[in-house]
């Protein structure tokens, strides 16, 4: 099969699945109690019935739940019911790319910092610099990011001064640095230690000794030979990675109070606004699903014996 | 890892825990908390709350939503910076009738909106008639229910017309058949405030009957009264139009309201962002965008700048604005946030000059902050009380209703609450000059013990038995809060002491809590928050047992209550009107529906520079007062003087 009747065949695949997303969330959704209008105070039934009425909710569920998933395959998810003047398109449009620039960022400084000391602490292994990168990415897997953050803030914002405490202060600015800190203390030690795993085993594989054999330089053998083999689980853990940034980033954005898409999830859902919910659930579950894809074919690239 | 590598990790995590703690300790013993530098010109950066949900003073029904309104609306009536007070806005003075059922308006005439057209008598109207279309939706419509056929228009409702003679079917006439009184109509005295008119004679006509405009709805309604049947029969429906309501441009600056009955508190409702004035073409030419910056015109102290949701709203100075001289603040960027801990430390460092009320962890203040000179902490326009359930179980009981209510001390919730003051009554005290609640629930355990025992449970002996006691068919059901949980197991612990008795506790999620208290499905207890005022008049809380759906909760409702309600609104002199609503609340209290614990205090912050901004019971604040001190020497030394009702920038 090529390559390109594979990628095909899952992109079809993802329609379906995003469908069956919706179409739970969706149910889950009408079988939570409190609709998107009530709050501490009863509504008088009058008002109630008025907007009830404005926004279809007096029509029968089939009828309801038909103009939904009509507005999901036109990828039009309708207006917000709480903040009535915009779409949820537009939402998306304006708050995916902070999280996007937050999460990509976190990724990036994740992967930079943790190929590097998985890679120092495979070369010297049982060293101190070995033990002392390991115990960081210890304390990094068992640190969660709304215990990090605070700590973060206490120090840089507001014993030192050095940076804003919170609020989003556009692309690039300052106020990125610690939200980007605390997202991406995580990653860096899962990609630590995975690439740390990963060097090890080739390291000794007869490939690598054979390269070594042939005279290569150390840095050529690591560069050229050791990493392309060591990164492997780097790669495959991307996938699932950049789930978790999403559900990651929702902590953070509300920690620093940042405009993206994870405070609307939050809100959206006490709020129990259904096209908002609906429209950010298709949203990361396609995201989630085309980068899961886009792992499986960066594998073949990069590992000559997956074939398709 | 050797052991002693290890020990000495641990130590290092430790020491650097210990100097995180030091920091905040040694930031909380500061006379301000954090950063006092102001920014440069005439800029305050303050924290209102949640995202607005929109824009449209008519839409919005929250406080954040209410603080940016006030910057961006003018109303008839603005609120006085230190007490709430009624003073004028673009009404220069205003007169009622006799017994308070019509209320006149004087607007002045250099109001504009910020494109520069004039404000006139006709935009309130337009304003009101919008607020209360039913197609808008607006959650918010019924603050303008007092003004007669207000609730008729905004419910969808129809008159009842003879389609032979062209009469009215009254209201007075379904009341007669149904066997109730007639409803008294309201005085007529109202032309020598301002001049008579066709319509002013119309709306004082006798109240015509309403019925449900929609078909399916009136047939139920008509089922449902015995002789509806009969009145309807063979007439045309005419539904109820926006031009009907009991709101009139006399001329192009008098503006007269009609009410359906004696409202002597609706100065203090047309205060209310509901009642804020927009400007018609904007509103028609761009319908639900019609907020976005770009197309708004506004008609208050500061119009819209900016809107970036989750991150800002940002107003700026109104030139166009009447009292445009008085406004000293160039621009304000109003911050949604909700994280308390966020807020602080914002704050602290100096990024925001103001937040809202309640926005400072009660963990905090008890580590110092209410000691701190920026902490705002003053009387507030709300109850915190427990409703019981009068429909089911023990608690239908009035004895058994008093005694749990007497057996808890006030006084030591409020020093577990921090923030909150004891109150045994229903209104709260210290708010609203003039008025006396009666003394209310006092701690009294044998009064509670004898109580019990009157209502059966008892030993042979006669005295009260704890072992009698029905925990089976209580609980104390909260919805999810940290601060509701600390108060139901404070009291779980209270009844414990007192009565020997444990009632279990039952937590239910926030919005579902709502649903099951007005349904009355909760076993005895329901824990919720308690209510914060509308406006300031003790009829904003007594009002809620006139009816036995919407807020009340606890199935209690009572003629006799409304009646006597009734009469005190009918009472022209406010002093004696407030003796007669403080009689009504002594009888709610004998009445024991609820369970009245608390009176909320205001918990905010403020950085010394900002002047003109005060604890008011109900933090709303007029912009137009406040400005940014920059003059160190006239910096407030600590919390402004509430009791003097002098105010900067007066």
């Amino acid at each position: 099969m090529s390559r390109f009747n594979f990628i095909l065949r899952r992109l079809l695949v993802t329609v379906p699945m995003v469908l069956v997303v919706v179409a739970l969330t969706w149910a889950l959704i009408r079988l939570a109690p409190g609709s998107f209008y009530e709050g501490e105070r009863k509504l008088p039934p009058t008002i109630e019935k008025n907007i009830r009425a404005r926004y279809g909710l007096d029509q029968p569920w089939y009828v309801q739940y038909g103009k939904v998933m009509g507005n999901i395959l036109r990828l039009d998810f309708g207006n917000s019911l709480r903040y009535e003047n915009e779409t949820v398109n537009e939402i998306l449009r304006r708050t995916v790319p902070v999280s996007a620039a937050l999460g990509t960022c976190a990724y990036l400084l994740a992967l930079v910092v943790g190929i590097t000391l998985g890679t120092v602490a495979a070369l010297r292994q049982n060293s101190k610099i070995d033990y002392g990168a390991m115990t960081l990415t210890m304390l990094g897997i068992s640190f969660p990011n709304f215990v990090l953050g605070p700590i973060l803030v206490l120090v840089f914002a507001l014993s030192l001064y050095w940076l804003p405490p919170a609020r989003w202060g556009g692309f690039p600015s300052r106020s990125l640095i610690l939200p980007v800190l605390t997202l991406s203390f995580i990653y860096m030690a899962y990609i630590a230690r995975l690439t740390r795993a990963g060097m090890l085993e080739v390291l000794r594989s007869d490939y690598i000794r054979t390269a070594r054999a042939k005279g290569l330089t150390e840095a050529q053998v690591v560069w050229r030979h050791a990493m392309r083999g060591g990164l492997l689980p780097v790669v495959s853990f991307t996938g699932p990675a950049l789930a978790l940034l999403i559900s990651g980033t929702v902590v953070v954005e509300r920690i620093f109070a940042m405009p993206g898409l994870g405070n609307y999830f939050i809100n959206a859902n006490l709020n129990r606004d259904e096209p908002l919910i609906l429209g950010i659930v298709a949203f990361t579950s396609m995201t989630v699903l085309i980068f899961n894809l886009l792992v499986d074919v960066a594998y073949a690239y990069i590992d000559p014996r997956i074939r398709y | 890892m050797s052991k002693a590598k290890r020990l000495r990790l641990i130590a290092q995590v430790v020491g650097c825990a210990i100097l995180a703690a030091g920091c905040v300790a040694r930031a909380q013993k500061q006379e301000w908390f954090g950063v006092t530098s102001p920014p440069p010109g005439q800029t305050l950066r303050y924290i209102t709350g949640a995202e607005p949900e929109s824009l449209d003073p008519q839409m919005s029904s929250g406080q954040p939503e209410a603080r940016i309104a006030i910057s961006m609306f003018e109303g008839l009536l603005e609120y006085h910076p230190k007490t709430l007070e009624p003073i004028p806005g673009v009404a220069e003075r205003w007169a009622s009738n006799g017994n308070a059922s019509e209320f006149v308006f004087f607007l002045r005439r250099n109001a504009k909106f910020s494109n520069g057209d004039d404000i006139t008598a006709r935009d309130f109207v337009y304003t009101i008639r919008r607020g209360l279309r039913p197609e808008l939706a607006s959650r918010v419509a019924f603050m303008a229910w007092d003004i007669k056929y207000a609730e008729a228009l905004n419910e969808g409702g129809a008159f009842v017309r003879d389609p032979k003679t062209g009469r009215f079917v009254l209201a007075s006439e379904a009341a007669e058949a149904e066997g109730a009184a007639p409803a008294q109509e309201p005085s007529k005295a109202g032309e020598d405030i301002a001049p008579d008119t066709e319509f002013h004679r119309l709306i004082h006509e006798p109240e015509r009957l309403v019925v449900p405009s929609d078909e399916k709805e009136r047939a139920k309604k008509v089922k449902a009264g015995t002789k509806l049947a009969g009145l309807v029969e063979g007439k045309e429906f005419v539904p109820v139009k926006p031009e009907d309501i009991g709101v009139e441009a006399v001329d192009d600056y008098t503006l007269r309201f009609t009410l359906k009955q004696p409202t002597p508190y609706f100065l203090g409702i047309t205060q209310h962002q509901f009642f804020r004035v927009i400007h018609e073409k904007t509103v028609e030419r761009y319908g639900v965008n019609w907020t976005r910056p770009g197309n708004i015109v506004c008609s208050g102290s500061h119009m819209l700048a900016e809107h970036t949701p989750y991150n800002q709203v940002v107003v700026v100075k109104n030139p166009k604005y009447w009292d445009a001289a008085r406004v000293r603040l160039e621009k304000i960027s109003f911050f949604p946030l909700e994280e308390q801990t966020t807020m602080m430390n914002l704050f602290k460092a100096g990024e925001v000059d103001a937040t809202y009320n309640h926005s400072v962890p009660a963990s905090w203040l008890r580590a110092g902050l209410r000691h701190s000179k920026d902490y705002m902490d003053a009387p507030e326009n709300g109850s915190q009380y427990w409703q019981l359930n009068t429909k089911q179980g023990p608690t239908t009981d009035k004895r058994f209703r008093k005694a749990l209510a007497m057996s808890v001390d006030r006084q030591a919730l409020q020093g577990f609450r921090v923030v909150s003051k004891a109150n045994g009554a229903f209104v709260p005290t210290g708010i609203l000059p003039g008025y006396q609640s009666p003394p209310g629930f006092t701690l009294d355990v044998e009064g509670a013990k004898r109580l019990l025992a009157e209502a059966g449970y008892k030993d042979a002996s006669g005295n009260f038995d704890p072992s009698k006691f029905p925990v089976k068919d209580l609980e104390i059901t909260y919805n999810t809060s940290e601060s509701n949980r600390q108060v139901a197991e404070f009291m779980q612990a209270q009844w414990k002491q007192h009565l020997g008795v444990t009632i279990p506790l039952r937590n239910i999620e926030t919005k579902s809590f709502f649903g099951m208290r007005a349904r009355l499905d909760y076993k005895g207890i329901a824990a919720g928050a308690g209510w914060s005022g509308d406006y300031m008049d003790p009829y904003t809380y007594l009002g809620l047992f006139a009816t036995a759906a919407g807020d009340n909760g606890t199935g209690w409702y009572d003629p006799k209550y409304v009646k006597m309600l009734e009469a005190a609104n009918r009472e022209a002199d406010q002093a004696k009107r407030y003796q007669m609503l403080s009689k009504v609340e002594e009888y709610l209290l004998d009445n024991a529906p609820i369970i009245p614990l608390l009176k909320p205090a205001t918990s905010w912050m403020k950085k010394p520079y900002v002047k003109g901004l005060y604890p008011n019971p109900g933090t709303l604040h007029a912009w137009k007062f406040v400005y940014i001190e920059h003059d160190q020497a006239k910096w407030d030394t600590a919390m402004p003087d509430m009791t003097n009702p002098h105010y900067d920038g007066e």
